[in-house]
């Protein structure tokens, strides 16, 4: 009780004094948040302990060197000892600091036998790290989706934008989709990578696990209160690291599941969870085959079948409209999909934008630094059609293989795009049915 | 007759000009060398880092492609570790072991030029790699599977430039052990070595033991790439994380590599502005081994998030800690040594008493980065950048700063301009705090390392550590007048430059002669701790 209510006060001490240099002086707080997880309250704890460790033995150690240096100088006339040697003392200083540290390992080691506990969780979800984007799979509920760089963020980033940062909104702490969490549930975080190592790190939740290609590594979170929370990829993965944010929404429970169930009745829309309205930007979202779908209601086959009849944005602004929205991602019905030219440019540069241009750049002129061909005027998106389609589907050298993670539909759009913009006039118009063919 | 004579007047000379420093075997030239070559290469990586900290004087990409960002960073770790500290060792040990062990020069003198001229052309290669397709490698100094096999034409150039670096580490180490072992003066026994030497002599058995491991794991990097292994590609059954085990196998004792060398100049410096013997030498010898041993079974906690099962994080996380104890007793042994000496505050003494402050700031984030639950909070963030700048910097880089300063009038026979080193001690040590200090809030409040561009919350900080960065690189012009300055000339420095200075370096004159002990100095020179003697 008694160290329960000096930690409080302790606490309150540091945060009031920060607060005084931070609140005056800088837009961020200088100190680790305390987080809205009962984990990241006791690394808060954590930290703030071996923090004041550190402080008392600073000031120990530094004040007896202060000492020497203010009154043992030659030019104060101070005159030399000669002792070198005192066994004594030399144990005593070897002790001390390992009682010191026994007193940090205990509780570090408490927390961290908390922190690795992912039995029993409530749910599931699924993180893919990406070259240079986040896949959130809810597993219980059979649909799963892209979480890119916000486009308003993307363009400010971009070399010589002329766009000031400070305008944007959240500047590079914000995405087209973000993930979507309930509070007060035990979730455990299944991450893993695709390409290169990845971290997801939000530093509110004190999660920062490493996204490793072959790997599924674990974690867990149980957040406090709704809202939203940002984080950032924390491990070098090339060209891109610094674009890859992290935003979960914590909602409650019963507008959790408001959510799943929109998702799961939105033939590729992204529902807004603030909202629950669809909305049209960044990749669809994509579905399970039925037979690993364990919890979702069983979407009707007539309505699965119903291709020809796009679910239309509420307010479509004029690009979307011309974008339709994908049907129920069943890979035979999306087989089933014609475009015309004008919606496979609409939805194909939605696309390129959302996967491509990171490393073909927004103006498709490539990036010679990286090793990236250009597509405008490139040798690929003016030669044959056929190797166009397989360069894609397959990926070569850091070029992804995107057949497995775009389906026909938006890889036929996206390559007749790329065949018809940045000044390339292939006129070629890519089916879905030719993608599937040459899958 | 006359031939015979022409011959020994040739054996007795060294070629001049070019060729004297082409040819040499001699160890104060090669020492030289060592220290031009990496004070070169402190601008060349410290270039790197301007241009780093211009970029991030604002959000937004202003100057740069965010790869040739990625790139700046690793070069810049890559010449700074491999280039400026580990090389700047070297060439000290070059020039003092000899003559602090009493010996005519170092043991394999032929070697010892071998070892110098492959650094060049390793760095030449490495460097070359910026004007190649691609660019130079961008996947940070660590080098890690499998972002690093995505680099283009610069990916076996720098492979090979790590390997060139790696063989000339190992020749100098070998060197140095040979010349400590078997060219001691008679009666210096082993704990009777200056501590400088036995800190070398630690050092390079650490060198021998883990370059041959940071070859293997770039080689087997070669492999994946180029012969279709699959030692870091999981889709081929292999294991992305097995290159970070044998990359920190090599990289925790290389943090050591580069820091107990300048353990063993604090320990000279100190005790000669004290007035006063080295407190607790003995205990120093143990505590420098014990770092050495412990430096091999703490490797994992560079990769604390990878996910590793708790029994690793818990044994990981208390051997880490364990690290504190030897270190904290010399800490403690220095700060004891200063208690009641008769301090003076020549600028040599100045960067060791900072090194200890600022170096123990260090150790303090170090501790804390020790607990692994908060470790993930910490964990590639400014935090660590904060942290390891302090040991690096503050630490190896100051007290190479500080050994140069303390060894300059015995190298050249001239006193260097002490108030032009004092300014550039007191700018260097304000401006680097400047510098490194708000980082670690940056990290705490959110910000990672290698980041080209960051959200706009965290400018200001980042604006203070740009300027602080910048006043630190060009005070860096000082360190180079006033050597340049010293070597020129100035007053006579005397045989034992310093009042208080120990040691068999101070018996020869300043300069010391070509060849320093051309006989084994007398028993009663050995004083290089008096009190061994009792």
């Amino acid at each position: 009780m008694l160290q329960k209510n000096f930690k409080k006060a302790l606490r309150g001490v540091i945060a009031s004094s920060l607060a005084l240099i931070s609140g005056s002086a800088f837009a961020i707080d200088l100190n680790m948040p305390v987080g809205v997880t009962p984990m990241s309250h006791d690394v808060y704890d954590l930290h703030m302990y071996v923090f004041w460790v550190c402080v008392g033995i600073g000031i120990v150690v530094f004040g007896l060197m202060l000492i020497s240096i203010i009154w043992h100088r030659k030019a104060a006339g101070y005159q030399p000892a000669q002792f070198h040697e005192n066994t004594a003392i030399e144990v005593i200083w070897t002790i001390i600091p390992f009682i010191i540290l026994i007193a940090l390992a205990i509780p570090a080691s408490k927390v961290l036998v908390d922190m690795t506990n992912t039995s029993d969780p409530d749910m599931s979800i699924k993180i893919e790290g990406y070259q240079w984007k986040w896949q959130y799979d809810y597993l219980q509920n059979g649909f799963s989706y892209f979480s890119t760089l916000a486009a308003d963020s993307n363009a400010a980033s971009q070399l010589d934008s002329g766009i000031n940062p400070d305008s944007v909104p959240h500047y590079l702490r914000d995405v087209d989709h973000p993930m979507v969490v309930p509070t007060g549930k035990k979730i455990r975080l299944l991450i893993t990578a695709n390409d290169v190592i990845h971290s997801w790190w939000v530093e509110d939740f004190a999660v920062k696990v490493d996204a490793i290609p072959g790997f599924v590594n674990q974690a867990w979170i149980k957040v406090d209160k709704p809202g939203t929370y940002r984080g950032s990829c924390s491990q070098l993965c090339g060209r891109g690291h610094a674009f890859m944010p992290i935003v979960v929404v914590a909602e409650s429970w019963d507008d959790y599941q408001k959510w799943v169930a929109s998702m799961q009745t939105s033939h590729g829309a992204f529902i807004n969870p603030a909202t629950l309205q669809p909305e049209q930007n960044g990749s669809p979202v994509v579905y399970a085959p039925a037979e690993l779908n364990f919890n979702a209601p069983t979407p009707a086959p007539a309505q699965a079948t119903a291709t020809a009849t796009p679910v239309a944005a509420p307010s479509p602004t004029p690009t979307m409209a011309a974008a339709e929205v994908k049907p129920a991602g069943k890979p035979a019905v999306v087989a089933g999909k014609t475009w015309t030219m004008a919606t496979a440019m609409a939805r194909g540069q939605q696309v390129f934008d959302a996967n491509c241009a990171a490393c073909h750049m927004a103006d498709g002129k490539g990036n010679p630094a990286m090793g990236v061909p250009a597509i405008a005027a490139g040798p690929i998106p003016n030669g044959p059609l056929a190797a166009h389609i397989t360069l894609v589907l397959h990926g070569k050298g850091i070029m992804p293989a995107w057949g497995n993670i775009l389906d026909d539909a938006d890889l036929a759009a996206v390559i007749t795009y790329e065949r018809n913009s940045f000044g390339n006039h292939q006129g070629d118009l890519v089916q879905p049915a030719q993608i599937k063919t040459a899958r | 007759m006359h031939n015979t004579a022409v011959a020994h007047a040739h054996h007795a000379e060294h070629p001049s000009g070019i060729w004297r420093w082409i040819t040499t075997t001699n160890h104060k030239d090669i020492g030289t060398l060592y220290l031009c070559f990496s004070l070169l290469m402190f601008f060349v990586g410290g270039a790197f880092a301007m241009l780093i900290r211009a970029e991030l004087f604002k959000p937004g990409m202003q100057l740069m492609d965010p790869l040739f960002f990625n790139e700046m960073a690793t070069l810049h770790g890559l010449v700074m570790i491999f280039g400026a500290i580990m090389p700047a060792f070297v060439g000290l040990a070059n020039w003092m072991i000899p003559m602090m062990v009493g010996a005519p020069d170092m043991a394999l003198p032929r070697m010892n030029n071998w070892s110098f001229w492959i650094l060049p052309f390793a760095f030449i290669l490495l460097l070359s790699t910026l004007f190649m397709p691609g660019g130079a490698p961008a996947s940070g100094w660590t080098m890690y599977a499998p972002l690093m096999l995505q680099t283009g034409t610069a990916f076996p150039f720098t492979i090979f430039a790590i390997h060139l670096m790696g063989i000339s580490s190992v020749m100098g180490a070998i060197n140095i052990i040979a010349t400590i072992l078997n060219l001691r003066a008679p009666g210096m026994t082993l704990m009777k070595m200056p501590l400088f030497v036995w800190c070398w002599l630690i050092t390079a058995y650490l060198l021998i033991a883990v370059m041959p491991v940071l070859a293997g794991a770039v080689t087997m990097e070669l492999m994946d790439k180029y012969f279709g292994t699959s030692f870091f590609n999981a889709a081929g059954g292999g294991d992305p994380l097995l290159f970070q085990h044998v990359f920190w196998f090599f990289g925790h004792p290389e943090v050591y590599i580069m820091v107990l060398p300048a353990f063993g100049i604090i320990s000279e410096i100190i005790p000669t502005f004290s007035r006063k013997p080295l407190f607790g030498y003995t205990s120093m010898v143990y505590a420098v081994a014990s770092i050495a041993f412990l430096s091999f079974i703490v490797w994992a906690h560079h990769m604390f998030t990878v996910g590793m099962p708790l029994a690793a994080d818990l044994f990981f996380m208390f051997t880490t800690m364990l690290i504190a104890v030897p270190t904290g007793v010399k800490v403690f042994n220095w700060v004891a040594t200063m208690w009641r000496g008769a301090l003076s505050f020549e600028t040599p003494m100045l960067f060791a008493i900072a090194f200890v402050f600022l170096f123990t700031i260090g150790g303090f984030s170090g501790v804390m980065l020790a607990l692994v639950p908060a470790d993930w909070q910490y964990h590639d963030t400014y935090f660590v950048v904060a942290h390891f700048h302090y040991v690096l910097v503050t630490g190896s880089a100051f007290a190479i700063m500080g050994a140069v300063y303390y060894w300059l009038p015995k190298w050249t026979g001239h006193m260097y301009n002490e108030t032009l080193a004092k300014w550039h001690f007191w700018l260097s040590v304000i401006s680097i705090n400047v510098l490194y200090f708000p980082m670690h809030f940056l990290g705490l409040a959110g910000m990672n390392r290698r980041l080209p561009d960051y959200p706009v919350q965290f400018t200001d900080l980042n604006q203070i550590v740009s300027i602080g960065g910048f006043v630190f690189g060009v005070s860096q012009l000082l360190f180079v007048a006033c050597i340049i300055l010293c070597v020129r000339g100035g007053k006579k420095a005397e045989a034992k430059v310093w009042e208080g200075a120990l040691g068999l370096e101070w018996t020869l004159p300043s300069p010391p002669p070509y060849h320093s002990f051309t006989e084994p100095p007398a028993a009663n020179l050995i004083w290089a701790h008096p009190y061994q003697n009792d």
